[in-house]
């Protein structure tokens, strides 16, 4: 069943467009993630679905009714802020009963659901106390809770985690993914942080520039990209990106060396090809290589990032290797991968499809 | 300095950083800090200390007219005020001046705060224009309000009868009530910008995220008030209550330019009362009395204020 579906939704400030026919269907129980770069519109869509902005045009329903001018709190959604935006001077109990008080809930019902939902976030034995006596852990906890309390249809989470320090944000990342779990509620999260997006995501929704410019799963987007964009933003360490400087024999000239490419493509249409990182390596002669000196190598233990300096090359390739590797500056290497994992770009940026989807591991 | 080194086993010597620290204040320090208050404390002594110590001494002698010499009389004068109905008309006078001058003063700023405090076309250009009735002379404004109420030419009247309110000009200002109103009216007028400005302040360090939230959880505008806006300024209320009430029992040239008092003593709060009795019936004595009763007055919420800034500066 559809729950969120949304047709040809613009957003205008002004002369000023935001968004730009946005369509999108989340079906229940669905964990949607809107990924992007700042300013990419993710949070104004985020906050449409929520209704604290306006529709400029387009419908939004929700549950099979369009809410286009349903006030928030009669739309069956619950949000949690980037900044938890607690209520200051009620205690974390009332925060979370909030909702329920003003909808003339029975007392004996608001500690009830409140209890409920303390004992799954685990924050019970802090109820009686206000805000500003939580860490920022326990804060974002209570805003969750808070969103709990209400048994929405929805939830809406606009960065939750970036207010935290590295190490919490892995543990309330599992916090989420099990949480998920439990309540089976749809549930739609905007992040700028695509490792959050690939983690936590049944379904990704890629957005630049006010548009969305692909929807799948997680894996989906990592094997097979629609466009450049979406190329270069999913996956980390980021996609090398080469320029095609010429083509023959079905092989297509980059800088430092060629690339052999499937029959099916029109080479001719070919203006850039995308390899990531760990599917390239160091020293082996695959079905492609290049030739390169390595600039620099920063060991990370569990991995050995090598930056590879190509003639006609601007940037560095980078090739992901495993911990054990040791490698040499300024010595010259080739740099090997398979042409199946190389991704193939026109001139407008868009994908040259195979006609099977590669299965590059 | 060698004194004060420490050494690892293996002979490494550490000493203390020629630029570190010392605790608590130097000799030099303190009396630094007291040339630094010098000048404020020659004038607070000047200013304000040692004319008080003198009125205070004068509330002791009958010091008149027809008195060459001031006379000690001990708390003789403070005996007579007491029992005197006019100066405890002029306690009830000042006590309702500086209630609607208070409340009026606060309820309106609140509310042009928050219709400041929201997004509209020429927004910045009002909030300059609305400063306007602070920084004009209290006095000036005093005799824009006497024209107001003018019984022959003021604006009010013209009003009042375009409207058919009034049949015939109104000499407000000669009538009590309508005296009080107009000099309460006159003092709120004035009182306005800066309670707006301390408002606004405080509403534009209000988390705007904390005002959507309430919104999806169902809070309507008087919820938004209520539960969220009103707590959220309640230090500022603390403050401008506490300023307000100060600065009203205070008030004395917007009071005296526009009815002197008057009519008869409707509007002779303490300070014009203190003015009267020095300059018009030449009672030294008995007006410093009435100041020192007035001192009296302001310094419970004075002190109150200041102990609340005092905590927020801890």
């Amino acid at each position: 069943m559809t729950e969120l579906s949304i047709q040809g939704l613009y957003k205008r400030y002004g002369a000023v467009e935001v968004l730009t026919d946005i369509n999108l269907n989340v079906r229940s129980g669905e964990f949607t993630v809107f990924v992007g770069p700042s300013g990419c519109g993710k949070s104004t869509l985020l906050r449409m679905v929520c209704g604290l902005d306006e529709v400029s045009a387009g419908t939004l329903a929700i549950d099979g009714e369009i809410v286009n001018d349903v006030p928030p709190s009669k739309r069956g959604i619950a949000m949690v802020f980037q900044t938890y935006a607690l209520y200051p001077h009620m205690t974390v109990a009332e925060n979370m009963g909030y909702a329920l008080k003003l909808a003339g809930e029975d007392k004996g019902l608001i500690a009830e659901r409140v209890r409920r939902a303390a004992e799954i976030l685990k924050i019970e034995s802090y109820l009686d106390r206000k805000p500003r006596q939580l860490s920022g852990g326990q804060r974002q906890r209570v805003a969750i809770g808070r969103a709990i309390v209400r048994e929405p249809k929805i939830f809406l989470f606009d960065e939750p985690l970036s207010n935290l320090d590295a190490a919490l944000r892995v543990d309330m990342r599992m916090e989420f993914a099990r949480l998920k779990e439990r309540l089976g509620t749809t549930m739609i999260y905007v992040t700028h942080d695509q490792v959050e997006a690939m983690t936590l995501a049944d379904k990704i929704v890629v957005m630049s520039e006010g548009r969305i410019e692909q929807v799948g799963s997680p894996l989906d987007l990592y094997r097979a990209p629609e466009n450049r964009f979406v190329a270069g933003f999913i996956g980390s360490p980021k996609m090398n990106f080469m320029p095609v400087t010429g083509q023959g024999d079905g092989r297509l000239q980059v800088p430092g060396g060629t690339i052999d490419i499937p029959a099916e493509i029109d080479a001719s249409r070919v203006v850039e090809v995308g390899i990531r990182p760990e599917h390239m390596q160091i020293g082996l002669a695959d079905e492609n290589t290049l030739r390169g000196n390595v600039m620099t190598a920063e060991h990370l233990g569990s991995d050995t990032f090598a930056y590879v300096e190509i003639e006609g090359l601007e940037r560095p390739v980078m090739v992901r290797l495993d911990g054990e590797h040791t490698i040499q500056t300024g010595d010259p290497v080739d740099v090997g991968f398979a042409t199946r994992s190389v991704h193939l770009f026109d001139s407008d940026g868009l994908a040259l499809r195979r006609q099977k989807v590669s299965n590059a591991a | 300095m060698s004194s004060d080194a420490t050494s690892l086993p293996d002979g490494t010597e550490f000493r203390p950083s020629p630029h570190a620290r010392r605790g608590g204040l130097k000799a030099g320090d303190a009396r630094f800090g007291v040339m630094l208050l010098l000048p404020a404390l020659l004038a607070f002594g000047l200013i304000v200390l040692s004319p008080f110590i003198q009125a205070l001494a004068m509330s002791f002698y009958k010091y008149t007219i027809s008195t060459p010499e001031p006379v000690f009389v001990g708390l003789k004068n403070y005996g007579k005020l007491l029992s005197d109905p006019t100066v405890r008309a002029s306690f009830v006078t000042t006590a309702i001046y500086v209630f609607f001058t208070t409340s009026f003063s606060i309820t309106l700023g609140l509310a042009w705060a928050i219709i400041l405090n929201e997004p509209f076309k020429g927004r910045t250009a009002i909030r300059g224009l609305s400063l306007i009735p602070w920084i004009m002379p209290a006095t000036v404004s005093a005799f824009i309000y006497g024209w107001i109420f003018n019984s022959r030419y003021g604006l009010l009247n013209a009003i009042g009868k375009e409207l058919g309110l009034i049949e015939y000009p109104v000499a407000w200002l000669a009538d009590p009530t309508g005296a009080m109103v107009a000099v309460v009216m006159t003092k709120v007028w004035l009182s306005i910008p800066l309670f707006m400005s301390f408002f606004l302040a405080g509403l534009q360090s209000m988390d705007r995220e904390q005002i959507e939230a309430a919104r999806v959880d169902g809070a309507g505008n008087w919820h938004v008030l209520k539960d969220h806006i009103f707590p959220h300024l309640r230090p500022v209320f603390l403050v401008v209550v506490v300023l307000g009430m100060i600065g009203n029992l205070q008030q004395f040239d917007s009071i005296y330019a526009m009815t002197g008092g008057g009519p008869v003593r409707a509007t002779s709060v303490l300070s014009v009362e203190v003015y009267r009795r020095a300059f018009e019936q030449w009672d030294i004595g008995m007006a410093a009395t009435v100041g020192v009763l007035w001192v009296a007055t302001i310094l419970p919420p004075a002190y109150f204020y200041l102990r609340q800034l005092m905590k927020g500066a801890e």
